[in-house]
């Protein structure tokens, strides 16, 4: 019996193929809630577990730090013999560190330890991406009370630590030494940002005939962190993004906040918004003064020096209501993560507590400007050479962890930096603004967080 | 009898063979179709389709587990107030590039057609920048849209003029996506006019002048109709690649101030700050649907009015 191969014929095979095709796919995420985060829960016996021959590091070199990742890496290797770390480049910063993490997390090949900024590593403990640290470190004898407290304290969830502090930083206050003397200023940053308004115009009148100058102060980048930059003005007025999971962006205090900022843009007309780099816009000599990270100390201050620059660093300005403590906390630490075998976690813990002990931190704070995350870190060489960092380490007593509005939400980043352009760049109303913005910030709470969270 | 049971034979035989013949073809087919189609299917139409199931989950990316919402992911982007938003911007970026490049090809290939000296280097350097990294080219164009230390704000301050806020204003910043975006790709659509410019039968052309038609009226009612097979080209590669324009975006407003289109924002809801990776496998899917619905509209009516030589 003959039957010729027709167009029907054809077209039934390639739809039998594609939905073969369709049908193999559908694996992904688990639908049934037996994913990998409940078999992640079972509890090893550390001491039978000997640990992994090589693991995998990925980071994004905070503070350009990829010479001295790959020397502690070395330091490592020769204090454990059996173990070996391949050092990957995650991407330019942390969100393209944590786009490869997670992505990562649909094969079976995840990096074992990861650079995870103050706004991931929640996302990933809820995820049940990463493992509680507690009984790991325990277990490779790493007393974690050395760690500064406020530091360490800030991975604490659920009764468990699930990151370690690592390039952690705060924001510091820069400024142009030539230009404030210019004004008849100190030589000082100011201590509350009222002082700073009466003091702006000066700084503005006096070095206005520069080429290209623009403003006495610039607000750092929306784009990058605004959430956290603002969070000093905020707090200075006795607002906030959030009171643990309570909104308070449109509180009183924090319209009233927010409005000045506005006000210093559009009304005052002495500060701008960068649009890229406030540190650079500074070093070029168009801004007096910004607001950083202290992970920008080393590198801002090179910069300066090649560019014949005096700068000066302070603590974070104090508020009308509030004069400390008013300086967040901020930069990355490192988890590990939960989607390998007990022999890869217990090397990791290894690692991890290698390259946070008091020798490498001071190592890697006098080769960025982060902050040193043990108490017992010797910084008496680092301070020879770079003096300017006892600022941030005196600041750092004074420090406040952050709202959980910012650090906790995933996306709050982003709705924070929205709505700051909406009001200092497109003079938006500042209270509707702010309303719109802790409404959108109680969806994100309500849908994606508080189903997901551990008693 | 003799001669019909002869006939009958004859035809089993031919019957035969052909049966022979048409299975041997459709193996032959089989056999060099397959491997292609495997591969569309698994490379294309999977991830379409997995995509397709994913948009109807609430998955966090990276976590193991998601939850099945049917249509709550599409149910929130069309009632969420950043719809019009996106759309709208969408919108805008498409038909600014598309029609920026085509208009502009269209004229710097009318002027690439006339003999002028040194027309094969201005060629080559109109359609440089088309084959020219987006990631490179929004770096470039990034550091002189710059309002501090750009380029173009240096001239402006010579001239006594303070720059515009390219990248912090969402209005600017979707301006200056659109402008690089046009810069990069006027030099494909001009290549390609000047090819059909090029191509236009001349014997028209002179039968025009000689009854007395002008350089304008030769070209909008001669030139410009004989190229709408070139337009109609145009538009459609155009309009596909503009909705799916990213690099550029993404390089200058790294979170999308003012220039969330479709497609990128379907990147940001997933891989940027959300991780909601059902919901931006939604948008993703509206997006694709978009473009097949545009595609169906432009062979359904733009073709019609389409003059080919």
């Amino acid at each position: 019996m003959k039957r010729a191969f027709n167009r029907r014929n054809f077209l039934s095979v390639a739809g039998l193929g594609l939905g073969a095709a369709a049908l193999a796919a559908c694996g992904g995420p688990s639908t049934t809630g037996a994913g990998a985060g409940a078999a992640g829960a079972a509890i090893t016996d550390w001491s039978k577990v000997k640990p992994a021959a090589k693991i995998t590091f990925m980071s994004s070199h905070p503070g350009k730090s990829a010479n001295v990742e790959a020397q502690l890496i070395k330091e490592f290797e020769a204090a454990n013999p059996g173990i070996t770390v391949d050092l990957v480049t995650g991407g330019a910063n942390y969100e393209e560190v944590a786009q490869k993490f997670q992505t990562s997390q649909a094969g079976n090949n995840v990096p074992d330890v990861v650079v995870a900024s103050d706004v991931w590593w929640f996302r990933y403990a809820i995820a049940d991406t990463v493992v509680a640290n507690d009984e790991l470190l325990a277990t490779v004898g790493d007393k974690t009370d050395g760690f500064n407290a406020t530091l360490y304290g800030d991975y604490n969830y659920a009764q468990k630590h699930w990151a370690v502090p690592y390039a952690r930083s705060t924001p510091l206050f820069y400024y142009n030494k030539d230009h404030f003397k210019a004004a008849g200023l100190p030589d000082r940053a100011p201590k509350t940002w009222e002082e700073f308004a009466q003091w702006a115009p000066k700084i503005q009148a006096a070095n206005a005939k520069k080429a290209g100058y623009q403003h006495a102060y610039q607000y750092p980048a929306l784009a990058g962190y605004a959430g956290w930059t603002l969070q000093n003005v905020l707090w200075g007025q006795g607002g906030g993004w959030s009171k643990e999971w309570t909104l308070t962006a449109n509180s009183e205090a924090s319209v009233q906040a927010i409005q000045w900022v506005q006000d210093t843009i559009v009304k005052d007309g002495w500060a701008g918004v960068s649009s890229n780099d406030a540190v650079s816009d500074m070093t070029a000599g168009a801004v007096s003064s910004t607001v950083s990270s202290t992970g920008d100390l080393v590198g801002t201050l090179k910069a300066a020096k090649a560019a014949n620059m005096n700068i000066g660093v302070g603590f974070l300005p104090g508020g009308a209501v509030s004069a400390s403590p008013v300086c967040p906390t901020g930069g990355a630490g490192l988890v590990i993560a939960a989607k390998t075998s007990p022999e890869r976690q217990l090397a990791s813990a290894k690692f991890v507590s290698f390259m946070t002990n008091a020798q490498s931190t001071a190592k890697f704070s006098a080769a960025t400007g982060y902050m040193p995350v043990r108490t017992d870190a010797d910084m008496t060489s680092v301070l020879a050479t770079t003096p300017q960092i006892q600022v941030a380490l005196d600041q750092l007593k004074v420090t406040r962890s952050q709202d959980y509005g910012r650090v906790f939400l995933p996306g709050a980043d982003q709705e924070m930096a929205d709505a700051a352009a909406k009001i200092m760049n497109e003079k938006a109303d500042v209270k509707a603004t702010l309303t719109a913005l802790a409404e959108k910030l109680e969806g994100i709470y309500t849908k994606t967080v508080k189903p997901k969270l551990k008693s | 009898m003799a001669s019909t049971m002869s006939a009958l034979d004859s035809a089993g035989r031919r019957g035969r063979a052909g049966g022979s013949r048409a299975r041997r073809d459709a193996w032959v087919f089989l056999a060099l179709a397959l491997p292609n189609l495997a591969l569309i299917a698994f490379f294309t139409y999977r991830p379409l389709l997995v995509n397709m199931y994913y948009s109807t989950l609430d998955w966090t990316l990276g976590a193991m587990d998601a939850t099945v919402v049917g249509f709550g992911n599409y149910v929130e982007f069309f009632t969420s107030p950043d719809a019009p938003a996106v759309l709208g911007a969408t919108g805008i970026f498409t038909v600014a590039t598309v029609g920026g490049s085509m208009v502009l090809g269209l004229l710097v290939a009318v002027s690439l057609n006339q003999k002028v000296p040194g027309r094969t280097l201005a060629r080559s350097a109109v359609f440089a920048p088309y084959v020219l990294s987006g990631v490179g080219v929004g770096m470039v164009w990034l550091f002189i849209f710059d309002p501090v230390y750009g380029a173009l704000s240096w001239v402006l301050r010579s001239v006594g003029m303070a720059s515009p806020q390219w990248i912090n204003d969402p209005k600017l910043s979707l301006v200056m996506v659109i402008i690089v975006y046009v810069w990069k790709n006027l030099g494909y659509c001009a290549v390609v006019y000047l090819a059909g410019l090029q191509s236009l039968p001349q014997d028209v052309m002179e039968a025009a002048a000689l009854d007395g038609a002008g350089p304008l009226r030769r070209f909008f009612l001669v030139s410009f109709p004989l190229l709408s097979p070139t337009t109609f080209f145009l538009l459609i590669t155009s309009l596909l690649s503009s909705l799916q324009a990213f690099d550029i975006i993404k390089i200058m407003t790294p979170t999308g101030n003012g220039t969330g289109t479709l497609i990128f924002e379907a990147y940001l809801q997933a891989f940027g700050a959300y991780n909601r990776a059902g919901y931006s496998a939604a948008i993703s899917v509206v997006l694709f649907v978009l473009l097949l619905i545009m595609t169906g509209l432009q062979l359904r009516f733009v073709e019609r009015k389409v003059h080919y030589a």
